[in-house]
């Protein structure tokens, strides 16, 4: 039998050229992060020498107090309506403004006008708009409620524009040749076309701001994350798992019932 | 019914059309034949002005196209069009596509709420009874086969009530019973209402078939008009430069598929 030969194949024939800059990017690569993690102070024996502190802590959370629960019952409602408000209001942000970001829609001055809002409002954290609100409209959930709006504004209003470039053009031609008004073709031609995507980018922000939520209380702009900070500031282990296995529930169920609904919608 | 005189489009200094003159009479079926590319889609366009021609004069029952925004939209409502890829908003019902034919005749905010009039929605009805799609009324468009869509774009089209309906190429990604049943259904609707029908095709046998009279159009140039019992082989020589005449001989179907070919090879 022949012995079989091996190709090395990659997208087209390497020079020495190419190899030179493969290796230099590898050894660059790898000594950035060498020196980063000496930075951070990584170390593998410390982890280990922490370990049985951690178990210690772990061993203090169980069991978990469910006695606690029903102190949780109206942080976890407040969450959850945080949540659907702050999603009502990203959405409502958003719809009017994507049109204004749409690439076919607006003139290239508008449209990068708006792209940067969204860029800005998404590109800072929830949990920093929070502060900011909370500074402004002091502690509580509506300032939750409003930097989940903000935020999930440039989120929701980059998606619904998307949706709006992608639309078939055929549709909008066949419309503005009836003689219908802009509203017109918009309503007809546009909403019907990108209303599925839209839907389903809004309850995948439901489930993404149900999570965000559930941290929002840490900087006091309502929701569960109140009781699980202030349980670990005050060393009731037991309550804080508690708090956890409530945060892990809630999330998870919001994640099943909205993937199980935009699959649905995007089918229909 | 239709009258286009000395039209002329350039896109830059690159002519599309080139002193295009042509009438369409009411009730008339004018098919124009060309190789893709010749400028039969720029044509269309200009009479109707979604895309706005360089030169020339386009009149509808003796009146010139109006410019202006309302006058425009009240030229479109009374000009029917019927696209390759049919342009129907797929995700609507087959009668909604319909109704969007009424657009132009009704309030904006009504249309917004969508709600629509007694008399529309009949007149929507007896459209699709025309193309024998009553049937399908609630169906989504796009469940229906290429051939069934394109005749809810010629209902689309009837029910704006049109004094003439512009066709481009109707039938160029039908097979040829639905492309045969797409043509009858138009035919039947130019004379039954003497609507004034200018219908794009490169199929020469369609053309032979359906056309009342034909105009031939090469490199955005007339450069054949006559009946369908003119055009010989020199005048599709005319039409098709460098075909070659024994094309003539084929089998009639074999031709029209051969011609469409060659148009391509050309207009590379």
């Amino acid at each position: 039998m022949k012995p079989r030969r091996l190709q090395f194949i990659l997208g087209h024939p390497w020079t020495g050229r190419d190899w030179t800059k493969c290796g230099l990017l590898f050894g660059i690569s790898a000594l950035a992060l060498l020196w980063s993690a000496r930075y951070l102070s990584l170390s593998l024996p410390e982890l280990i020498q922490g370990a049985p502190w951690i178990a210690d802590l772990v061993s203090r959370m169980v069991p978990p107090n469910w006695g606690f629960l029903r102190q949780l019952a109206r942080p976890v409602l407040e969450t959850i309506q945080i949540a659907i408000w702050g999603t009502v209001f990203s959405a409502a942000l958003a719809l009017p403004l994507c049109f204004m970001a749409a690439r076919n829609m607006v003139p290239r001055w508008l449209f990068h006008t708006t792209r940067q809002f969204f860029n800005a409002a998404r590109g800072i954290n929830e949990l920093i708009f929070a502060l900011i609100f909370v500074a402004a409209v002091g502690l509580g959930p509506f300032a939750g409620v409003l930097a989940l709006s903000l935020h999930g504004a440039g989120m929701l209003g980059k998606f619904f524009a998307e949706a709006v470039e992608e639309a078939d053009r055929g549709p909008i031609e066949a419309l503005r040749a009836t003689g219908a008004s802009a509203t017109q073709v918009v309503a007809f031609g546009i909403l019907p076309q990108v209303l599925p995507a839209w839907i389903a980018a809004t309850l995948y922000r439901l489930e993404v701001n149900l999570r965000a939520a559930t941290v929002l209380g840490m900087v006091g702009a309502g929701g569960i994350g109140f009781e699980l900070y202030s349980s670990l500031k005050l060393f009731q282990y037991q309550d804080t798992a508690t708090c956890v296995l409530v945060i892990l529930a809630m999330v998870m169920s919001a994640d099943y019932v909205s993937s199980r609904l935009r699959a649905y919608i995007l089918a229909s | 019914m239709i009258e286009v005189h000395a039209l002329t489009k350039r896109y830059g200094q690159l002519p599309a059309l080139t002193d295009v003159s042509l009438r369409v009479a009411a009730g008339e079926i004018l098919v124009v034949l060309g190789p893709s590319g010749a400028g039969k889609s720029t044509l269309l366009r200009c009479i109707n002005r979604l895309i706005e021609p360089s030169a020339g004069e386009v009149r509808m029952a003796g009146v010139p196209i109006p410019t202006d925004r309302a006058g425009l939209r009240q030229l479109r409502s009374e000009v029917g069009m019927i696209f390759q890829d049919h342009n129907l908003v797929p995700n609507l019902s087959v009668l909604k596509n319909v109704l969007t034919g009424r657009l132009s005749h009704m309030p904006a905010w009504l249309s917004l709420l969508q709600l629509f009039t007694d008399e529309d929605v009949s007149i929507a009805l007896d459209c699709l009874r025309r193309v024998d799609l009553e049937a399908s009324a609630w169906k989504r468009a796009d469940r229906l086969s290429g051939g069934q869509q394109q005749r809810v774009g010629i209902a689309r089209a009837l029910a704006q009530r049109p004094r003439a309906i512009l066709a481009d190429e109707p039938v160029a990604s039908l097979d040829p019973q639905s492309a045969r049943l797409v043509l009858t259904d138009l035919q039947r609707a130019a004379r039954d209402f003497s609507i004034a029908v200018l219908c794009n095709l490169h199929q020469v046998q369609y053309a032979r078939e359906f056309a009342d009279r034909i105009v031939g159009i090469s490199a955005g140039r007339v450069v054949f008009e006559g009946t369908p019992s003119k055009l010989d082989t020199a005048a599709l020589g005319r039409i098709y430069p460098g075909l070659d005449s024994a094309i003539e001989h084929e089998p009639p179907l074999q031709r029209g598929a051969d011609v469409l070919q060659v148009s391509k090879v050309l207009s590379q």
